[in-house]
């Protein structure tokens, strides 16, 4: 007990039930005390973290290419399309829609993901091009930079979007933001990238933080 | 053999050391002209020079009471708070400059943020252990939620980058670095200080404060006088396979 609390409750300023409940705010004082410690040790934890693995990162592009390679956008449409979920609705018992609505959430969410990934690699491949001392590379690398941050805000939106759809399948939402035009939009612009006429291939990879 | 007031010398090298290593930070901000783009920071810098000077002044005046100096520092560390704040700001405006549209979705998502940040660094102030009726333990629970905030500002500003991919340029990053160091670890020692008031801690949570804030200044030197990295070309036939994966890719 602490000593101050023990020395009122001998000298008869204290009564038990008041004891009670100053150790009762004590236990909380200091849960709240280590709580906001293990929250500063956590972010401490994080910058360094990133800090470390910052340092030595690169854009590796053949992990763009397959990043690209995975993402099936006729498939994604398919799972995301609201002609193809009415369908569904109107030809399925309520439970096997839930259920087959989960499942279809399920996938795109995988395929949303995948695509807010590969964003996150264009984005960098894009700013890496946008430092090239040939104008016409650096211009195309803002182009796919903004393209590339707009499909992973996109996909953000699309994740929760589907996140939804997996908690609350009988729930009808919206359509979902135009993902796969983003998506490709970015590719365009990554190709004309790579097709530029510059004597060196102007896309760098780039170290960040 | 170490001398006998060996925790005194510590102290004071780490209350000094920092201030003439930020000297050192203030002529790489003027050498490299980063003053243009960091300005507050550079402010921040000297603020924090002049104000080291002055509180070591008003600590070695014998007239100076403990709690004279007590209010003393926490004046100084309330506008070293604010001007904080400045460079976060600074920071972030550094970090979207290249994208438009970045510069308006991020920014507004980094306002609420902020603005979720505030409430919970005003409910800690409020609700979190520590007798408010002093006026000294007011202080510190104040610079508490700024730190809470402040940290939580900082963390938020490197995940957005690492979840949109946004190449941090070095002075910047280091920057964040350190100031997000300094107020993760300003935040712990505040929230100790709070329950472990009593004279036998509060050397020791001095030290933690004073060498974290050295730690803050070197990574800022470091970060600083680091050149950008040269972005390395990608060959040609690595260009050429990309080219097909992607022609494959827009056929669809």
């Amino acid at each position: 007990m602490d000593p101050a609390l023990m020395g009122r409750l001998m000298m008869g300023r204290l009564t038990i039930s008041q004891l009670m409940t100053d150790q009762a705010l004590l236990g909380q004082a200091l849960l709240a005390t280590w709580t906001l410690v293990g929250i500063a040790l956590l972010a401490l934890g994080i910058l360094v973290y990133v800090a470390l693995r910052g340092r030595n990162r690169r854009v590796d592009l053949t992990k763009v290419v397959e990043a690209f390679r995975s993402i099936d956008i006729a498939a994604f449409s398919n799972l995301v399309d609201s002609a193809e979920e009415a369908f569904l609705r109107n030809n399925l018992s309520p439970e096997k829609f839930r259920a087959i609505k989960r499942q279809r959430a399920r996938a795109a969410l995988i395929y949303a993901w995948e695509a807010g990934r590969a964003a996150t690699a264009l984005a960098r491949v894009g700013q890496a091009a946008q430092r090239s001392p040939d104008p016409a590379i650096a211009a195309s690398g803002v182009q796919l930079s903004e393209n590339a941050f707009r499909l992973r805000l996109q996909t953000l939106r699309a994740c929760f979007h589907l996140l939804t759809g997996i908690l609350l399948p009988s729930r009808q939402g919206r359509s979902l933001p135009h993902l796969a035009d983003q998506y490709e939009r970015a590719a365009q612009t990554l190709f004309r990238l790579g097709k530029s006429p510059s004597g060196a291939p102007g896309i760098a990879r780039s170290k960040t933080g | 053999m170490l001398p006998m007031n060996w925790p005194r010398l510590l102290s004071l090298f780490l209350w000094i050391s920092p201030h003439l290593l930020l000297a050192v930070v203030a002529a790489i901000i003027c050498k490299r002209r980063l003053y243009r783009e960091f300005p507050c920071f550079f402010a921040y810098v000297l603020y924090e020079i002049v104000e080291s000077i002055m509180l070591f002044v008003l600590r070695t005046v014998p007239s100076v009471t403990g709690e004279q100096y007590a209010y003393a520092y926490y004046a100084t560390l309330f506008l070293s708070i604010a001007l904080r704040f400045g460079v976060s700001e600074e920071v972030s405006k550094d970090l979207f400059r290249e994208s438009m549209l970045l510069k308006v979705a991020a920014r507004r998502s980094l306002r609420c943020v902020t603005g979720f940040l505030l409430v919970v660094g005003v409910l800690i102030a409020v609700y979190a252990p520590g007798d408010i009726s002093v006026r000294l333990v007011a202080g510190s629970i104040v610079s508490r939620g700024a730190a809470m905030v402040q940290c939580g500002l900082l963390l938020a500003l490197l995940l957005f980058s690492r979840f949109l991919g946004l190449s941090w340029r070095r002075p910047a990053f280091g920057v964040v670095l350190g100031l997000g160091v300094l107020t993760s670890v300003d935040l712990a020692i505040y929230a100790l200080r709070t329950e472990f008031s009593s004279a036998v801690w509060v050397p020791y949570l001095n030290l933690a404060m004073t060498g974290a804030y050295l730690v803050c200044v070197s990574i800022w030197i470091g970060y600083l006088l680091a050149p950008e990295p040269q972005p390395a070309f990608v060959s040609r036939d690595e260009v050429e396979t990309w080219n097909s994966e992607l022609q494959q890719w827009i056929r669809h």
